[in-house]
């Protein structure tokens, strides 16, 4: 089987057909809004997080910003599942366009960095009693930066596909 | 009111604003991308305010956290200015669109919350101690708020499948 008949079969799979060619609202358009609620409480409550270290809001401790991990998790996982079924049903499109590449990349980076700043900094002791440092800023920049780099790629995303599907006609 | 409404939709067709959003390659795409930053900053200060006034994130002090709403509001206005673009460079897949009126109700009632939350309830609300619960009508109101954010989502979601003239809905 060469890689073209990989997307076909992809394609093919019943979850994603029934995905991208479902009459029902609750289908395509209900996957992808839920991708854009999972986002706004993943890279919001990020963001947050981010605000915070840099030293807005500062009379929230510090250490109660681990609080916001269960709303991350929630959001996190919203849309792992929804991007996996906007993945089934258009595998060829997103597979074939290297700014989806860059988008999970810098989801991944986003990841590890959201783990860094709970392990040296939200979770360290005493942490509400002393300054926040410069690194600390740092993750939180880098946080700030990976966050936005994912959106904006996963808009461009509807943009700079090459191949809606695996008939491989030009777009 | 037709007329009105056509007068105004001539008028937009004539503006520079018009000319970029359907001639510049670039313009659509940006738009949407600070859209988007927009409703995450929304989400993460707004939201994050609503889910503490339902019993979520119930150690964070509520007076505290609401020093990140500028940062909502920043992400509001974004919205606001990028919705103009769209709502210009496309008036016709806006204005009869159900989606697009259904996402403008959601709004006007989040308004709406949000002006009877700091009127009536706020000053009570913000000496809610870390841990406590919020006072019963913020709890209401936080739901309300919530609700309608997420509704604003779905609907601005929704809207490139209700394009106007291919859709039905009990009022179009």
């Amino acid at each position: 089987m060469d890689w073209k008949g990989f997307f076909i079969l992809f394609e093919q799979g019943s979850i994603g057909t029934w995905v991208r060619e479902s009459p029902s609202m609750l289908a395509f358009p209900t996957i992808i809004a839920l991708h854009a609620v999972g986002m706004g409480l993943l890279a919001g409550s990020n963001a947050a997080m981010d605000f915070r270290i840099f030293g807005f809001a500062r009379r929230v401790p510090i250490s109660t910003l681990e609080n916001l991990v269960p709303i991350m998790r929630f959001g996190f996982w919203l849309n792992a599942v929804s991007g996996v079924l906007l993945l089934l049903a258009y595998p060829t499109k997103a597979l074939t366009n290297w700014i989806f590449y860059l988008k999970l990349a810098l989801i991944a980076i986003a990841m590890v960095d959201t783990l860094l700043i709970r392990k040296h900094i939200l979770q360290k002791p005493n942490v509400d009693a002393t300054s926040v440092s410069a690194r600390a800023k740092i993750l939180a920049a880098l946080s700030l930066a990976c966050w936005a780099g994912a959106i904006v790629s996963g808009r461009l995303l509807a943009y700079t596909y090459i191949y809606l599907d695996a008939s491989f006609t030009d777009y | 009111m037709e007329v009105f409404v056509h007068s105004v939709q001539v008028w937009l067709k004539g503006t520079e604003l018009y000319y970029i959003m359907n001639n510049v390659n670039w313009a659509w795409r940006t738009s949407e991308s600070i859209h988007f930053i927009g409703l995450c900053l929304l989400m993460g200060t707004v939201g994050l305010f609503d889910l503490r006034m339902i019993g979520l994130v119930k150690r964070v002090p509520v007076a505290a956290l609401h020093r990140l709403i500028p940062f909502g509001i920043l992400g509001y206005g974004m919205n606001v200015m990028t919705g103009i673009t769209f709502l210009t460079g496309a008036s016709d897949q806006y204005i009869y669109n159900p989606a697009f009126q259904m996402k403008m109700l959601f709004m006007g009632t989040a308004g709406l919350n949000v002006a009877l939350f700091y009127l009536t309830m706020y000053r009570r609300v913000a000496s809610t101690a870390p841990g406590d619960e919020a006072p019963f009508p913020a709890r209401i109101a936080g739901g309300v708020s919530l609700l309608c954010w997420v509704g604003v989502i779905f609907c601005g979601r929704f809207l490139t499948f209700y394009r106007p003239p291919w859709h039905w809905c009990p009022w179009c």
